[in-house]
């Protein structure tokens, strides 16, 4: 980045302090005056009550109410229960599943629409509906379309002769509905990064394939797939970030349930916030989804490269 | 180019992609058409036959509608139009200006961003109902322009850095503020970026849930969002023709905004992730 890019060229010749005294730069010209606003959002809104919960997990409460500091002693208790461990195999087979689903059709649809010339684009906005609806819509669109007793899927099973299932209310079946769920809703994602990377790609070396003689899927393998390795890493990363934070979607499809099975973190943070009669548990929890979420973002900033500054 | 890709082949694969994506939505369609009691025949009947919009009509009518739907709107522009007071700003001077400690002071947005609301309920939760402002418009207000503001900073420093500086230094050498010339010569070149980053803020904080669900327990402060999700806990009472109908028109103004501005909708999506 240019440094000094846009000071006015009459006044101060840095933004820097140097040697000589200068009249004091008028307040519009101080990058703080630009910033405070949205660092007082920030900080009232996002980094207290962050300061706040990491205070939290280290006491004990009684309902809503901090009553002593105690340690580690909510860790201990949170970390060596059975809830925890179920919780964190949910996540991990929510986020995994969905990502490896979500991933594979998206680049699926943005390579054959790419294809398409001139329709290319319409297919595209057509297919990004899914991702503009809301969580809560979603849920609802696939607990009507799930429904065991007049729903199509159940109907649609019956007439194939598999054995009647509660579906959502089945507990080794659950979490693999949501997951399905989910990398419906999200697909459109993967799609439009996806398309964007495609961009991309040098002309040369997919004509560089036909002078010798490749077919298409050489051309996917030896030249599509390398070039979209990075965006795929990327988008993947970010939706595994958006997918631990998913609480409406398990909600309304399993309320957690059946017996824990679709239980995630988020879904512990969420459901001790409005029904606990001690709320320390919910707080390691947030300390969980959080630092799950820092390391994730972690290693896509420095994938990335998008620091800025 | 691309000719040879073109085959049936490639139209069949095209299609049932479509299909896929196209099912759930035309379900609920079909459903919030039907009768409630042909709703739940079974087995399923595709084609809604006797088809009402009597569903959608009870939608319109039902007593909370009014006050949802406003307040799913307030919430929605209101947070848009506070994440861009403050980020528009920020923005700017992330893209314009050196200083000590800016470095820092990035990285400390940038984090924030990563801290995700999930993590945030409890202690919000704790204490916004200490202070008694549980329910309250412009607390909420507040809490989802948040969540909008650091993208809505790297955005716009994406799109000011992108602006020749030769604009700017025209202007100041012709007397004019720093306020003066972001307002009249830096606002009017980055409109784009501020479409894109309206476009996304309404979309996201329309369709929330988690947010107002917990910190406006009252129905007189809930969204559309939040009546929604209500009804599926209602297992029982639970009419399914009328949910649809309620999915698809808490869905419409989202679904109208993207299809006017599904341009700034994927610049929003693909902005600053890839960059080279």
């Amino acid at each position: 980045m240019n440094s000094l890019v846009g000071s006015p060229p009459l006044s101060d010749t840095t933004e820097h302090l140097t040697s000589e005294p200068k009249p004091r730069k008028p307040l519009q010209d101080q990058p703080l005056f630009w910033f405070a606003p949205a660092l007082v959002l920030l900080l009232v809104v996002t980094l207290y009550p962050l300061a706040y919960v990491l205070w939290m997990s280290l006491q004990k409460t009684r309902y809503y109410e901090l009553a002593g500091f105690v340690g580690f002693e909510n860790y201990a208790y949170v970390f060596s229960s059975r809830e925890f461990i179920d919780s964190s195999i949910a996540s991990l087979i929510f986020v995994a599943g969905s990502l490896s689903l979500a991933v594979p059709i998206g680049v699926f649809a943005a390579v054959v629409f790419n294809s398409l010339g001139r329709y290319a684009s319409f297919f595209r906005v057509v297919t990004l509906l899914p991702w503009t609806l809301s969580m809560g819509v979603v849920a609802s669109l696939w607990l009507w379309l799930l429904n065991p007793s007049y729903g199509p899927i159940s109907y649609a099973m019956s007439q194939l002769g598999l054995p009647q299932s509660l579906l959502l209310g089945d507990p080794d079946l659950a979490i693999w509905l949501l997951v399905i769920t989910t990398a419906w809703w999200s697909f459109p994602y993967v799609m439009v990064m996806t398309t964007a990377a495609l961009q991309s790609v040098p002309k040369e070396l997919y004509e560089a394939v036909d002078m010798d003689g490749g077919n298409s899927v050489v051309k996917f393998r030896f030249v599509t797939l390398p070039h979209l390795l990075p965006t795929l890493g990327s988008t993947a990363l970010n939706l595994a970030i958006l997918y631990l934070t998913i609480v409406t979607l398990i909600l309304v499809l399993t309320g957690g349930g059946p017996l824990g099975a679709t239980a995630t973190w988020s879904y512990q943070v969420f459901n001790g916030t409005v029904q606990t009669v001690n709320i320390a548990p919910a707080a390691v929890y947030s300390v969980v989804v959080l630092v799950a979420n820092l390391m994730l973002g972690y290693i896509y900033v420095r994938s990335t490269g998008r620091a800025t500054g | 180019m691309n000719r040879s890709h073109r085959s049936p082949l490639t139209w069949l694969s095209a299609g049932i992609v479509v299909l896929v994506m196209s099912a759930p939505i035309l379900w609920a369609i079909i459903t919030s058409l039907k009768p409630e009691a042909l709703a739940i025949s079974f087995p399923p009947t595709f084609w809604p036959s006797p088809a009402t919009l009597e569903n959608f009509a009870s939608v319109l009518r039902s007593e909370t509608f009014a006050s949802d739907l406003w307040n799913s709107v307030i919430y929605s522009l209101g947070a848009v139009a506070l994440a861009l007071a403050v980020g528009v700003p920020a923005g700017y001077a992330a893209a314009r200006f050196e200083f000590a400690g800016k470095r820092a002071l990035m990285l400390t947005i940038l984090a924030t961003s990563m801290v995700p609301g999930v993590a945030l309920l409890v202690p919000t939760y704790i204490l916004l109902d200490g202070l008694g402002l549980l329910n309250s418009h412009i607390v909420l207000v507040v809490i989802l322009a948040a969540r909008l503001v650091p993208q809505t900073i790297w955005f716009i420093e994406n799109f000011v850095s992108a602006l020749p500086i030769e604009v700017e230094e025209a202007g100041f050498i012709d007397g004019a503020s720093r306020l003066e010339v972001v307002w009249k010569l830096v606002l009017p070149l980055i409109k784009p970026g501020i479409a894109a980053v309206a476009v996304m803020g309404v979309i996201t904080t329309w369709n929330d849930y988690v947010t107002v669900a917990v910190f406006a327990p009252d129905v007189a402060a809930r969204t559309l969002q939040v009546a929604l999700v209500n009804q599926a806990f209602d297992s029982i009472g639970i009419s399914w023709s009328y949910f649809m109908a309620f999915a698809i028109v808490a869905s419409i103004p989202v679904v109208l905004l993207f299809m006017v501005a599904q341009r700034w909708f994927v610049a929003g999506l693909t902005a600053g992730t890839v960059k080279g």
